[in-house]
């Protein structure tokens, strides 16, 4: 420790915990107060993560039928990148043949 | 010998052809149409579910594209464990080596932070950092003590403006503004209570945290960030950590 | 009637009732109901692999979910047709899942979905013969050891069948129940689906298949996809049962009695309260049961 001393050190800690003591009870109570039934698991501010639609789920079913042709890779204009400025190697083709590739 | 089918059911369904045909039969139509089914539900089931694993990289890409990219990953990179809450790890690295994405190199910065905010999600629950606990230790120990990082705490750093693109990818955001994307950000998750908090940290913060997740003492953590912004403020970073639940433990030595 | 009645079903706290499939979209809902909020159907099941992460919410959400309804356990990912065995490590992630959860019934698929490491993600096929019927009875020995609980074995939906099957379906589950003392999920949609795929009679399997060890029964609705002049019904769980799917469930139930069943919609999903509403039917059916053999009673 070079630059803060000891005596800062302590001040800066002692005041975090004393602020943070009083802005966050909720999270500082910590895990398994199932009280208050109110409470929206996972449900969040905007630019949070929206945690119900996380992923990894599995199911028993069947998808349907879905088109396997290679064509998509064209369709890149449809996204946000282009708004934002990024840009993307447009494909030319008649798409991607379907090869062997067994993975 | 039924293995060697399996196997050849295997190369069918994540490929394009028929090594099954010799073994199995359809009762009307085709076999062709029959073994389709399986192939479309292995693949797009696949491509869906890095699809709900990564929303802002579809976003960014568009729906087609991605699905084209994905079903690239999913032919060469098949599940190893049957649970999907844990498939994808591999696809920023995929993304960052792809060739048709070699003039979006901040794509797959935007799929570690994706990814990261799932393990968030995802990771083991432990007790925030016991702030009382932690005002009982004397104050001439407490340069010495070693935070435990929250198994839910994860860091992002990249030299692309991957929090604002994320931001702007969200689904609720109608407007994508033109984005200055050679802007370096570093993000920080955390999951206090239930929810992942997703936060855009400063470098000297950054640094911190990665000191401590490397086992550093405070006071040396501090030394770190200090000389990365010697205007690095200690007390306030501290605080904000608290709040997110960053740490779930202190030592003394 | 068949060999089966020497493996009576062990004792369920699932009632023989209506249940619904407990998914993603439904769990904050459910979960945040108050404590003393009637339950949203007699029992749920969730599928096992969807719970396998080591935290978090989904999990706290699931321990307030099971406070009030009792909780069975699909497994999707096990692959109980695999060559090369179970996964030791997949059967210790499950086996803390159920010790979370304490489920009042397992089950599993008769299918595949992991070779050589790889899982597919998805029912694979099996062919119905004398060497895959040892493949499976092992499997399925094998995890009801590791669990010590019995395991139902369900009924999958097929698009196509091996040229090396020398049984039908109905025969290689009885033999399985034989061999390990499994009992069975009947998928009444399944039958349907699968019948119609492979030119079977869905009655004449429902007929035979040993209806005594059956301990749950799954209703579901599938897509019918046309293509040049074959049609194939696809089990995609994306909408309401049909009637003709219901008119079998009918007789199911007039011939063998209540059992725990449950309603599956994984794709399209409405609102929690369309399940209920289709549940509802289940029950209706179940309640206005009238025994076959009731006439002789008397």
């Amino acid at each position: 420790m070079s630059e803060l001393n000891l005596k800062a050190l302590a001040a800066a800690v002692a005041g975090a915990v004393a602020v943070a003591s009083f802005a966050a009870p909720s999270f500082a109570q910590g895990m398994g107060d199932s009280k208050g039934k109110e409470k929206c698991y996972g449900v969040s501010k905007a630019g949070e993560n929206q945690c119900a639609s996380a992923n990894g789920s599995h199911s028993c079913q069947a998808q349907s039928k879905v088109d396997l042709d290679g064509n998509e890779w064209k369709y890149v204009e449809a996204g946000s990148c282009a708004k934002m400025g990024g840009k993307i190697q447009a494909f030319q083709g008649k798409g991607t043949p379907m090869k062997k590739n067994g993975g | 010998m039924w293995l060697e089918t399996q196997r050849a059911f295997r190369a069918t369904v994540t490929g394009v052809d028929d090594a099954i045909a010799p073994q199995a039969h359809s009762a009307h139509g085709t076999l062709a149409q029959r073994v389709a089914v399986y192939r479309n539900t292995v693949q797009q089931s696949l491509i869906d579910v890095l699809a709900s694993a990564f929303p802002a990289v579809q976003r960014i890409v568009g729906v087609r594209f991605f699905s084209a990219l994905a079903r690239d990953f999913v032919r060469s990179h098949l599940p190893d464990v049957p649970q999907l809450s844990v498939y994808g790890v591999k696809f920023p690295d995929f993304i960052a080596t792809h060739k048709r994405l070699s003039d979006l190199q901040y794509l797959a910065d935007v799929a570690r932070l994706e990814w990261a905010r799932g393990e968030s999600y995802f990771a083991a629950d432990a007790a925030p950092l016991d702030l009382a606990g932690l005002a009982a230790i004397a104050p001439e120990r407490l340069a010495s003590v070693i935070f435990t990082l929250h198994p839910a705490t994860r860091l992002v750093v990249s030299p692309h403006a991957i929090h604002r693109v994320w931001m702007v990818n969200q689904p609720d955001v109608v407007d994508v503004p033109a984005i200055d994307i050679g802007i370096a950000e570093r993000v920080i998750l955390t999951r206090p209570h239930y929810a992942v908090m997703v936060r855009l940290i400063a470098p000297a913060d950054a640094a911190f945290v990665a000191a401590l997740n490397r086992k550093l003492s405070l006071g040396a953590a501090a030394g770190e960030a200090l000389s990365v912004d010697p205007a690095f403020n200690l007390q306030a970073v501290l605080q904000d950590h608290f709040i997110h639940g960053t740490f779930s433990t202190v030592q003394t030595e | 009637m068949n060999a089966s009645a020497t493996f009576s079903l062990k004792q369920s706290p699932i009632p023989a009732a209506a249940g619904i499939g407990l998914r993603l979209q439904h769990l904050n809902e459910i979960a945040s109901q108050a404590d003393d909020a009637p339950p949203v159907a007699s029992w749920l099941e969730i599928h096992s692999e969807t719970f396998l992460n080591a935290g978090g919410p989904r999990l706290v959400m699931l321990q307030e979910v099971r406070k009030r309804h009792p909780i069975s356990c699909h497994g999707v990912g096990l692959s109980l047709g695999s060559a090369q065995g179970l996964d030791p490590a997949h059967l210790k992630r499950l086996a803390k899942l159920f010790d979370r959860v304490k489920p009042a019934l397992l089950s599993e698929h008769l299918a595949w979905s992991v070779v050589d490491g790889a899982y597919l993600n998805d029912l694979l096929p099996l062919p119905y013969n004398d060497e895959m019927l040892a493949v499976v009875s092992a499997n399925v020995s094998r995890a009801q050891d590791f669990f010590g609980q019995q395991l139902l074995v369900e009924n999958p939906s097929s698009y196509l069948s091996f040229n090396a099957s020398t049984m039908p379906e109905w025969d290689f589950l009885a033999r399985l129940v034989q061999n390990t003392g499994c009992g069975l999920l009947l998928d009444v949609n399944n039958v349907y689906v699968s019948a119609a795929n492979n030119a079977f009679s869905a009655e004449d399997y429902l007929a035979s298949v040993p209806s005594d060890v059956v301990g749950e029964i799954h209703l579901a609705g599938h897509s019918i996809e046309v293509e040049g002049d074959d049609r194939v019904l696809v089990d995609t769980h994306s909408t309401y049962v049909c009637d003709p799917v219901w008119g079998l469930y009918r007789d199911v139930i007039a011939r063998i009695g209540a059992r725990p069943t449950l309603i599956e919609w994984d794709m399209d999903i409405p609102a929690l309260s369309e399940l209920q509403h289709e549940a509802t039917r289940a029950q209706a059916v179940m309640d206005a049961r009238q025994p076959q053999d009731q006439a002789c009673v008397a």
